[in-house]
């Protein structure tokens, strides 16, 4: 690559957080690197420091306890994710989402958190989370804060992490476990492609959520959607909340058309 | 080249046999021009426009030599060479003005990439952006800024191209048969309709690449990832005014080509690097990104039919207007205006044509040569046409189609007269409808429509294509034998995957009577040990190449008859051989061993004759003739392949989502020299072709910027893209010249692709489409009848250029 | 950096400039030109190599990432005996055309043979759809996978 920087493998959480707190934004984690490193190449991303996470140990923990519910570590690949049973069993939404996001290869590599923390609106990962409650775990520092996803993603590629805080974790209460739905993503290809427009449906305790990609400049999340309306009145709750725009991949008035199509779509095996 | 023998007399030609390249590929061991170095090499970066059109007014390059590595920078200033074959009208870098987004103005030679890259970067370019003209259709407005308003000046092979000097436009190819206006005047119905397609990428895997040393004495080595190796020399040695034999041009393995690297490409600009670095040997590669918007990529196309149909079904009369968007530079456009003009109505007999056909200059990345040279983009409007005319007179597409085919007798736009052996499209349409069981739906797919809510359509649409090249075209092959009687076949036609190669060797074994092993055909061309072949391009590789390779096949075993003949003190028709030895055929225990004669002979007492045993085989086109240029009247075509597609396509009504469930195709290729090859390029261009008709295309802002120029926004086909069923067929009507018969497919099976699909959507829908590709978003748009999206020149973010939007179908009155 | 690795099987110390990917230093650096850059993206496949037991586009590593690291690469794919398996198939297959995605190709069928030893056609094809190959149309890979898994027929031109 053209752009030079130096490289660091910090080998505990510690030494990573003090350079980054040393070097605040001219630092970036590097994690899978399958968003970071295109983005070094295309020189959108000019960081002096590169700080690999990956030698941190327990970074790739995945582990599920009817106590703790289940938590990642940063490390944990989408690969990993597709592979562990209990979140096939318990989170199948997550798996789903997981199973949309690129190619064999790029999974194998690239990270949930790096996914979140990359906050695309278009960013496949970000629905289950969102739908399942799941929760940040950010360090620094000054200390660890726990940020729900759903006010994490600030707007396009911005979330509310400040320069130096790091992505420990990711938590999904057990609560949530169990929680039915489905995902349609529209795409350009049968191949791994963005997502044009992504829809997930799922079940809550307080109702029917729905959560949005690639419509509005953050992922959408909408809930607490009362149970028994039809598709139509569903749509028009979610219509109110995303705000999509015409770009190369399509228009927004089709964007909007197919959140409907795929409400309507979605909704019958999500209520069933 | 075609004797009528048995199949099963014959030992390889028409069997499936490995590709001699496999091993290499497989291992990673095959050299790719992006994998080679050349000690003391520099790496090459360009300094690209950010405009469409400007006036270049400085080009600062103090702090690019000022930075470490950096051995020499170039600008278009100081060169003062043009490039081109057919329209010489393009400068290696860009001089005074940039014409295009992406357009190279200034490049440098470092000892990294890295060092190159920054360099490059560092060149401050002060521009005078002035408007451009983006749509072809706007460009041939009078008031339209002229992006070549020296073309007057242009060098042009003026008997065949006809630009207009002060217009936009760089050539008018112009063909007339018979009396249109009696031919409309005798119709029943008069259809006329437009349709248009967008430029696309061939996308080949590796992207183009070329290593220049431009050594003492004007001796220039070039190692290219190229398609036409005496082309690239030709036309260097024209721009830079060099004597052939100086330049010589190496071509290894190619990772792709698809006709975008038909001509010259980055050659030249590694060359003057390399000469300006003091001889050093400079490599220049495209990024994935350069080769969207520095190399070319194939022509946008608008196309105006208007039909008239008698009574009967059959056509009377038809006008066909062209507009060909070639982008900045016209080189290659023109000639795939003149190709697609004098084929432009498909393999239909109309007896009263007129075809005008233009190229026109716009301020976008340039247009080239690409699989089936025009044939994709005008057979998706004709072939979207005949299925919409058929429609509007009430008769089924199908039949249609057959009622007006080309078959034995009929004659073709140029006046060529079809015979019993050009092939048979009919045969063609028929399979292709039978494999994807036309006209209804089975009881099994009428099942799945009702239980998904989506709905099946078939199409099928036919297609005609000859190898577009100047009529004397021509080619060489040379057979050498070696010492212990095997061969080495040389070529200058090269093999970038398509298969030519492995063909090659089996009609050779075949001519010879050698078994396959003995049979050797040498990769990596070389301009300065290869004998001559024209381009890599148009199909006609099998067919001219084979032809020559099997005259070579004969002029290597008359040598050796004549060696053997004097060593077994016989007469040469007295001479049969098998695949090790010549004997007698009245005694065949008097015989020689080609390994003792293949280098000469030595008598017992060491006399020796003969020498080394070399067959030559040379090949040019015959009897064609440039085409009369007021009306088009000639003989273009060296020989026609005809073929259908067939599509099943299931269709949500709803959203406009679609999948291919079916793909069936047939080509009449003559011989099917290796089943397996045929069919390797019949899938591979069927894909190629689904992916400019499902999402494939340039999509540029209203200022003329490139906004999708990588993978994220310009997908092609994966392995999930393609569909369930893939069929491919042959059909072998021996052509008399052809090698045991064979015609070219490589381009064919990718035209059609999209006009099949649009057929079948139509079919499933009613979704009228008539402008390529169909995302899903445009099928949708078209079955609730919105205002298509025309974001392929968008107006921040989305606007419409389409022209005529009037035009529709009309029913004659009475 | 220093870095050391395996790369099929053998080690190598060397130095690594830290913004060099894993891409440029096995083909610059090791000459192993086999690995083929398509995009330097993510996109394309070209670059497939297996970095401790898993593929990855190598264009998407550093190579002071692969530090420790064992790598494999279409370098080592054929044994002293001669082609693999699965190259053998795609040989028999006509899988190859240009060749130019075809290391990446194998090695994701070769990472999809170790999870699944009997793939069917839908997992072929996920497994493959990060390998983009302009040429072939992906048929006749799909089916040498078949015929090395000891499925189906071979695919076949129809003569009318
Ligand atoms: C070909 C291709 C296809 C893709 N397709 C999809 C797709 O379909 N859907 C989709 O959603 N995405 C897609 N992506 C994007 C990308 O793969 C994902 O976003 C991926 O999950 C990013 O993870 P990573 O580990 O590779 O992140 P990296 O590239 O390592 O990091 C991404 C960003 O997050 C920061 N970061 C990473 N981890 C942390 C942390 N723990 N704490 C703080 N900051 C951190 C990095 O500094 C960087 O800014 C695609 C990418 C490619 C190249
Ligand atoms: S080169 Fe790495 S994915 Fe294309
Ligand atoms: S064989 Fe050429 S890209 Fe796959």
């Amino acid at each position: 690559m053209v752009h030079e920087f130096q490289y660091r493998a910090p080998r505990s959480l510690s030494e990573l957080l003090a350079l980054m707190a040393e070097h605040g934004t001219s630092a970036k984690v590097l994690a899978g690197g399958t968003d970071l490193l295109p983005n070094i190449r295309m020189g959108i991303a000019k960081p002096a420091f590169v700080v690999d996470c990956k030698r941190l140990p327990d970074a790739d923990r995945l582990v599920f306890s009817p106590a703790e519910g289940l938590r990642m570590g940063h490390g944990v690949t989408i690969s990993a994710v597709l592979r562990d049973r209990t979140i096939r069993e318990k989170f199948p939404l997550l798996a789903e989402a997981a199973h949309e996001l690129a190619s064999h290869q790029v999974r194998n590599r690239a990270t949930v958190a790096g996914n979140v923390v990359n906050a695309s609106p278009c960013s496949d990962m970000a629905l289950p989370l969102l739908c399942l409650d799941a929760v940040a775990v950010l360090t620094s520092t000054s200390g660890e804060r726990t940020v729900s996803f759903r006010e994490f993603f600030t707007g396009p590629k911005a979330t509310v992490m400040k320069p130096g805080e790091f992505l420990a974790e990711i938590r999904v209460p057990a609560s949530s476990a169990d929680r039915k739905g489905r995902y349609a993503k529209l795409k350009r290809v049968k191949g791994h492609d963005l997502g044009i427009v992504g829809v997930m449906l799922a079940s809550s305790p307080e109702g029917l959520r729905v959560a949005v990609s690639s419509a509005a400049p953050t992922p959408v999340l909408v809930s607490g959607i009362g149970r028994g309306l039809d598709a139509e009145a569903v749509d028009a709750l979610v219509q109110k909340a995303i705000k999509p725009i015409d770009d190369v991949r399509c228009t927004a008035e089709y964007r909007r058309y197919m959140v409907g199509a795929y409400i309507r779509r979605l909704l019958p095996e999500v209520s069933r | 080249m075609f004797d009528q023998v048995r199949p099963e007399d014959l030992a390889y030609v028409g069997k499936d046999s490995g590709r001699i390249d496999a091993t290499e590929k497989l291992t990673g061991e095959a050299l790719y021009v992006s994998d080679m170095t050349v000690p003391g090499m520099l790496y090459a970066a360009v300094k690209r426009s950010p405009h469409a059109r400007a006036r270049i007014k400085r080009i600062d390059t103090s702090k690019a030599l000022a930075l470490p590595g950096v051995r020499a920078v170039v600008t278009g200033a100081e060169l003062d060479y043009r490039l081109g074959l057919y329209v010489v009208d393009k400068y290696i870098l860009a001089k005074g003005e940039v014409r295009h987004y992406g357009e190279a103005v200034a490049a440098v030679a470092a000892e990294t990439y890295a060092q190159a890259r920054r360099a490059a970067d560092a060149i401050a370019v002060e521009y005078e952006p002035l408007p451009p003209v983006l749509h072809h259709m706007e460009a041939l407005k009078p008031d339209a800024p002229r992006v070549h308003p020296d073309l007057g000046s242009y060098d042009h092979i003026a008997a065949v191209f006809t630009p207009k000097p002060g217009t936009n436009i760089a050539n008018h190819t112009r063909l007339r048969k018979g009396d249109t206006e009696k031919g409309f005047a005798e119709s029943e119905w008069v259809v006329e309709r437009e349709y248009s397609c967008p430029s696309v990428q061939h996308v080949p895997m590796e992207t183009h690449v070329a290593i220049a040393k431009w050594a003492r004495g004007d001796q220039v080595e070039i190692w290219t990832s190229a398609q036409s190796p005496f082309t690239v020399r030709n036309l260097f040695c024209h721009a830079f005014k060099l004597p052939h034999n100086n330049v010589r041009v190496h071509i290894p393995y190619v990772g792709g080509g698809f006709g975008g690297k038909a001509g010259i490409g980055v050659e030249p600009l590694a060359a003057v690097l390399s000469r300006a670095a003091g001889g050093r040997a400079v490599k220049f590669q495209a990024t994935r990104e350069e080769e969207f918007s520095l190399l070319p990529c194939r022509s946008a196309l608008t196309y105006r039919i208007k039909t008239g149909v008698g009574a009967d079904g059959k056509i009377r009369a038809q006008e066909m207007t062209m507009y060909w968007d070639s982008g900045a530079y016209a080189d290659y456009a023109v000639n795939v205006t003149r190709a697609s003009g004098y084929s432009a109505a498909g393999p239909y007999e109309i007896p009263n044509a007129s075809i005008d056909a233009y190229t026109i200059y716009t301020n976008k990345p340039f247009g080239t040569a690409y699989r089936g040279f025009g044939h994709v983009e005008f057979h998706w409007g004709l072939e979207r046409h005949m299925e919409l005319v058929a429609k509007a007179i009430g008769m089924d597409p199908l039949e249609f189609r057959r009622r007006n085919a080309l078959r034995p007798g009929s004659i073709t736009l140029t006046g060529e007269r079809i015979t019993d052996h050009t092939g048979d499209v009919v045969k063609c349409m028929d399979a292709a409808a039978k494999a994807i069981g036309y006209g209804s739906l089975t009881a099994e797919e009428k099942e799945r429509e009702r239980k998904t809510g989506r709905r099946i359509g078939k199409g099928v649409a036919a297609l005609h294509k000859a190898p577009a090249m100047p009529s004397f075209t021509a080619t060489a092959v040379i057979i050498k034998m070696n010492e212990d009687g095997s061969v080495t076949v040389n070529l200058a036609l090269t093999d970038y995957g398509q298969g030519t190669y492995t063909s090659i060797r089996q009609i050779v074994a075949e001519r010879l009577g050698f078994p396959l092993e003995k049979v050797k055909v040498s990769f990596e061309c070389d301009t300065d040990k290869d004998p001559y072949d024209w381009q890599t391009v148009a199909s006609k590789g099998l067919l001219l190449s084979g032809n020559a390779a099997i005259l070579a096949a004969e002029d290597l075993l008359k040598n050796a008859y004549e060696v053997a003949a004097q060593v077994l003190r016989a007469n040469v028709r007295d001479l049969a051989h098998d695949g090790k030895r010549i004997y007698l055929r009245h005694n065949p225990a008097e015989s020689v061993d080609f390994a003792r004669i293949a280098v000469g002979y030595a008598y017992p007492n060491g006399n020796g004759i003969g020498g080394p045993i070399i067959g030559v085989g040379r090949y040019v086109a015959q009897g064609l003739s440039n085409l009369d240029k007021a009306t088009g009247q000639g003989n273009p075509a060296l020989d026609w392949t005809y073929g259908a597609h067939g599509i099943v396509a299931e269709v949500d009504p709803e959203t406009g989502e679609y999948e291919v469930l079916k793909i069936a195709s047939v080509f009449d290729v003559g011989k099917a020299i290796n089943p397996q090859i045929v069919r390797g390029q019949s899938i591979g261009g069927m894909v190629q072709g689904l992916g400019t008709a499902v999402c494939e295309g340039y999509i540029y802002d209203e200022k003329g910027i490139l906004l999708n120029p990588s993978f994220t926004d310009n997908k092609i086909p994966t392995a999930k893209d393609i569909p369930a069923v893939i069929e491919s067929a042959v059909v072998e009507t021996p052509q008399i010249d052809g090698p045991y018969g064979a015609r070219g497919v490589g381009e064919h099976s990718m035209i059609s692709v999209a006009a099949a699909l649009g057929n079948a959507i139509q079919e499933a829908t009613g979704a009228e489409i008539v402008h390529m590709p169909l995302r899903f978003e445009d099928v949708w748009r078209a079955l609730r009848d919105k205002t298509p999206i025309d974001n392929w020149i968008t107006k921040s973010p989305l606007g419409s250029c389409r022209s005529a939007p009037e035009l529709r179908n009309r029913k004659k009155d009475g | 950096m220093t870095i050391t690795l395996t790369v099929n099987g053998v080690s190598y110390t060397r130095d690594a400039p830290e913004n060099k990917t894993l891409l440029h230093f096995l083909r610059e650096d090791l000459g192993l030109t086999g690995t083929k850059e398509g995009c330097g993206m993510g996109e394309c496949g070209a670059c497939t190599v297996f970095l401790n037991g898993r593929t990855v586009n190598s264009c998407c590593v550093l190579a002071v990432e692969a530090d420790g690291a064992a790598i494999e690469t279409i370098e080592g794919e054929a044994g002293p005996a001669g082609l693999s398996e699965i190259q053998k198939a795609f040989d028999r297959n006509h899988a190859v055309q240009c060749g130019f995605c075809t290391p990446g190709m194998i090695l994701s069928v070769k990472e999809l043979l170790k999870a699944v030893p009997k793939p069917t056609v839908e997992e072929i094809k996920e497994a493959i759809e990060g390998n983009f190959c302009r040429c072939t149309g992906y048929e006749q890979i799909v089916e040498a996978v078949l015929d090395v898994t000891g499925q189906g027929p071979k695919g076949r031109l129809d003569h009318v």
